[in-house]
């Protein structure tokens, strides 16, 4: 036997999801200045920025309009439909966070001149087609924090 | 400007490699100077290291020194880190042709790599995730697999591709990856295993997608004039092209035809002088199968919509129109990110030299050109690289 002194140290042996592998972003005035997005959202409005000076819509929100770098920018409703543009379902490979939800499909919605990636809820795969109309729901993160997500309206 | 040539390669077995990331970085830095005569790497004054996420996949960062440490090489020019995602390693190559270009450096190293085996997938999978604008299409797990599966989809829509025609690519890729010994998987897929493989995100099965894969290559660039003391048989990079427009989901130029991708190969067939018939080999980045069918027809290979006939008319094979990814492509060979244009520049090296299988072989090939593309195909890099100085 070695002489070496051996030990054994102790480690946390679980160490929650950390900030920086959390998807969903900051939400309140202190860590982001496009908060009132979130605060509309929690209202059950989606929301964007438009340019007021060039009259340009921007998604995501922004504080300056990247076509004229007006920082005078609105906010606007974008309303509660859409239309399925494409999706697809996420079967293997979930990061971590969302392994426990899979399968779920996800997809991009079309309203007006936005294609907007978001969860399609509520429907498997097979049960969707492009063009379906989809409704805006807003999800809520234990935390209180809140995302958009979209499901598959009985109405089509 | 300088004429530039890339007059040595030198790679690690890509694969899942019971190796670590610096492991990997010193198998290819040994293969890449014992690719080259008089020139060790004491000489070399301007290192760029290609390496898309060591802060996750490695926990490390500020990674060019440490790799310049590992292989030896003691940069009195230019030193940094090159990241551009999967295109990470051909932006090292662009950064090491511009300095010799310019004469800032006479003697430039442009190394990729990446270790994606960590023993958490799906930590892995959340580092895939926030390469793609992580609060607006991470969020909703718009990572690799998503985003080409509903280009896929909307190919399909617009244009009638097909599963089994995508799964053509597949087939070709693993046929050439099986006749090259650094390659990730070197099997060959039939059509069926390609659609019965398992359902990754639907219309993209397993063999549909490209494996992750560790890896790390390496190559040398010097002026033209001093190509004869190191080499017989150099590659010259001759023309180039990068573009990207837009990154977020919304704000990409079309799902369904790469604008960056035409308007970069109109700008590498101008500088270069040459056009698109010239190619005799194209590597190009084949991530997932449709992407191959959309570079067919944004490289103008083919027409737009078109991609799934050309590879059913076998025109993407050896002793079609062009050979496109006979190294076995990303599919074949692997992806590890900051690595994959470095092997794929290697691949071109390689065969003007005639130093692969004869099954893989693309005999005469005077000109090829190394693409990749990046995030969700809103960023696109075209090298081009001749036999002989232009």
């Amino acid at each position: 036997m070695s002489k070496v002194k051996f030990e054994k140290i102790k480690r946390p042996e679980k160490i929650g999801l950390p900030f920086m592998l959390d998807f969903y972003p900051l939400q309140d005035e202190k860590n982001t200045r496009i908060s009132q997005f979130f605060k509309n959202l929690k209202q059950g409005h989606l929301t964007t920025t438009k340019c007021k000076k060039c009259r340009k819509l921007l998604w995501p929100p922004r504080i300056v309009c990247p076509e004229c770098l007006s920082e005078n920018l609105e906010w606007v409703d974008l309303g509660v439909e859409g239309e399925l543009y494409a999706f697809t379902e996420i079967r293997l490979g979930a990061p971590l966070g969302f392994v426990e939800d899979v399968p779920f499909c996800v997809g991009i919605v079309k309203i007006g001149s936005l294609l907007i990636s978001t969860r399609i809820d509520d429907a498997k795969y097979e049960e969707l087609k492009i063009g379906d109309k989809v409704r805006l729901k807003v999800v809520e993160l234990p935390d209180r924090r809140v995302f958009y997500r979209f499901y598959k309206t009985k109405e089509q | 400007m300088r004429q530039v040539a890339i007059v040595a390669g030198g790679e690690a077995k890509a694969g899942r490699r019971a190796a670590s990331w610096r492991d990997l970085v010193q198998e290819a830095g040994k293969a890449l100077f014992e690719d080259v005569d008089n020139l060790s790497p004491k000489d070399v004054d301007s290192i760029f290291v290609g390496a898309a996420q060591p802060e996750r996949f490695a926990f490390l960062s500020y990674v060019a020194p440490l790799v310049a440490e590992y292989i030896g090489v003691t940069p009195r020019k230019v030193i940094a880190r090159t990241e551009l995602a999967c295109v990470s390693g051909q932006a090292a190559i662009r950064y090491a042709w511009n300095c010799v270009a310019t004469g800032m450096s006479d003697i430039a190293v442009a190394i990729g790599v990446e270790k994606m085996y960590p023993p958490d997938m799906a930590e892995a999978q959340s580092t895939m995730a926030c390469v793609l604008d992580r609060e607006w299409d991470g969020v909703n797990c718009f990572s690799a697999p998503p985003i080409f599966a509903v280009t896929a989809q909307r190919h399909m829509y617009e244009f009638g591709t097909t599963k089994e025609q995508m799964a053509l690519v597949s087939v070709k890729n693993h046929h050439y990856s099986s006749l090259n010994p650094i390659a990730h998987l070197q099997k060959e897929v039939t059509v069926e295993d390609v659609l019965n493989s398992r359902v990754v995100a639907p219309p993209l099965s397993l063999f549909d997608c490209c494996p992750m894969t560790d890896g790390s290559a390496g190559v040398i660039l010097v002026r033209a004039e001093d190509v004869k003391k190191y080499t017989d048989t150099p590659m010259y990079l001759i023309g180039s092209g990068q573009c990207a427009i837009g990154n977020v989901i919304n704000n990409l130029a079309s799902l369904t035809e790469w604008v960056p991708l035409k308007l970069a190969a109109e700008e590498a067939w101008r500088t270069a002088k040459i056009t698109k018939d010239d190619v005799d080999i194209a590597e190009v980045h084949d991530c997932f199968t449709i992407s191959e069918i959309m570079e067919y027809e944004g490289l103008g290979f083919c027409e737009k919509g078109k991609g799934g006939k050309f590879i059913e008319d076998g025109e993407p094979y050896i002793g079609g129109k062009v050979a496109v990814n006979p190294s076995g492509g990303i599919m074949g060979c692997g992806h590890p990110l900051g690595a994959t244009s470095i092997y794929h520049a290697i691949e071109i090296l390689k065969q003007f030299r005639g130093d692969v299988d004869r099954g893989r072989y693309v005999k005469g090939a005077e000109i090829g050109i190394q693409h990749s593309l990046s995030g969700a195909a809103n960023q696109h890099s075209i090298l081009v690289c001749s036999r002989e100085p232009r």
